[in-house]
């Protein structure tokens, strides 16, 4: 219960703060895992890769996933909801000031200086993510070869990746689906 | 143009469109023209095209936000509650159905090497989001500067709440010290996203 309340706590404060869609909120993931370590790192991939084959916005797909996993189906709903209410209260008073006056130069240069942070926060994020793929520092230290640091396996894929990331540009779940079927034939 | 709709109508038009948002919101602008601009002539396609830039500046998700926008503009405030729900129900639902079966196969070491797989793809993933964001939120000296401050303080594990927060009073405090500086404000990014917007 009381892990329930604190995890609703958080993520309604991430709700008030996550701008620009479901990826900025994956700092802030990282950030509960070092504060309350309710799940492990490798989770959160493991989140954001199940969020893109499911329907629906990914933030709320990564809040019900943490959600359940803290304290079930019911905290998943709790943290779901907590998520959203500040975003209701924001867009619902913006749409109704944006009907007397198109545009507050306070807002405008908050958000300016709001967005750059964000990528900011998503790309070391993404560096996190990365780190734990490509290198295996752990398999290093019982081997000793210079080779088993740096996978070279999934760097080769990551370029492949990426080719065929720029080449759809849209519907980027093609690349989760190529990655599942991927697995399914070659060990990495 | 502000034909009435029913609350739980629109409800309903957001559950499927939520349905159909697979690999995140970013691609409910197209559901969203077709149900609320051709079918239910709600908005037209410019608002549209607003409400979705917006969406991205403005804490929340995007594909959330832009629901409560044309909800709003719909029902007001309950069209907007009304379509938000909507839009995140089959989110929820799928991953608590989800979850359970997950949990079930995580440990067969096939299902390991394809999560190790998935690994490679979300860096990617993150990657093109990056790039796709970077254009309308880096794009002059002080954001860079911005952008530096704060990915040095977030390799130093400086709490992501006193970033984002101090990031937005930087934007704040630069308009205080430079007030006659051409303002980079929402409504450039409206227009570029106008233009972009077209070939959605």
């Amino acid at each position: 219960m009381y892990n329930t309340l604190i995890l609703a706590w958080e993520y309604m404060k991430i709700g008030a703060v996550a701008i620009g869609g479901g990826y900025t909120v994956v700092p802030f993931l990282y950030y509960l895992v070092e504060k309350y370590k309710w799940f492990n790192v490798s989770e959160i991939t493991q989140m954001i890769a199940v969020s893109n084959l499911t329907p629906g916005p990914l933030g709320i797909n990564m809040a019900t996933f943490v959600g359940i996993k803290v304290s079930g189906v019911w905290g998943a709903a709790l943290t779901t909801v907590a998520f959203m209410i500040p975003s209701v209260i924001i867009i619902c008073s913006l749409s109704k000031f944006l009907k007397n006056n198109k545009e507050n130069r306070y807002i405008t240069h908050i958000v300016y200086g709001l967005r750059p942070a964000a990528v900011a926060l998503i790309a070391v994020a993404g560096f996190k993510i990365m780190s734990t793929v490509f290198f295996h520092f752990d398999k290093f230290k019982v081997s000793h070869k210079f080779f088993d640091i740096i996978s070279l396996k999934a760097l080769v894929l990551l370029v492949i990746f990426i080719a065929i990331g720029f080449k759809i540009k849209k519907n980027l779940v093609i690349l989760i689906v190529l990655a599942i079927i991927l697995g399914l034939f070659i060990k990495i | 143009m502000n034909n009435k709709i029913g609350l739980l109508k629109l409800f309903w038009i957001f559950f499927k469109i939520g349905l159909l948002l697979f690999g995140g919101g970013y691609a409910i602008l197209p559901f969203l023209k077709s149900e609320m601009v051709d079918k239910e002539k709600i908005c037209t396609m410019e608002e549209l095209t607003d409400f979705y830039a917006l969406s991205q500046c403005f804490p929340g998700l995007v594909a959330g936000n832009v629901s409560m926008f044309t909800g709003y503009k719909a029902r007001g405030t309950l069209g907007a509650i009304a379509a938000v729900s909507g839009v995140c129900l089959p989110a929820f639902l799928s991953i608590v159905i989800i979850f359970s079966f997950l949990s079930a196969i995580t440990h067969y070491p096939i299902v390991q090497n394809i999560f190790s797989m998935l690994d490679i793809a979300v860096c990617v993933l993150i990657f093109m989001t990056i790039i796709e964001l970077w254009g309308f939120s880096v794009f002059d000296k002080f954001s860079a500067f911005i952008f530096v401050l704060a990915l040095s303080c977030a390799i130093l594990n400086v709490s992501p709440f006193i970033i984002v927060i101090s990031s937005g009073m930087l934007g704040l405090i630069r308009h205080f010290l430079f007030p006659k500086e051409k303002t980079p404000c929402a409504s450039c990014v409206l227009d570029e996203k106008k233009q972009g917007g077209e070939d959605v």
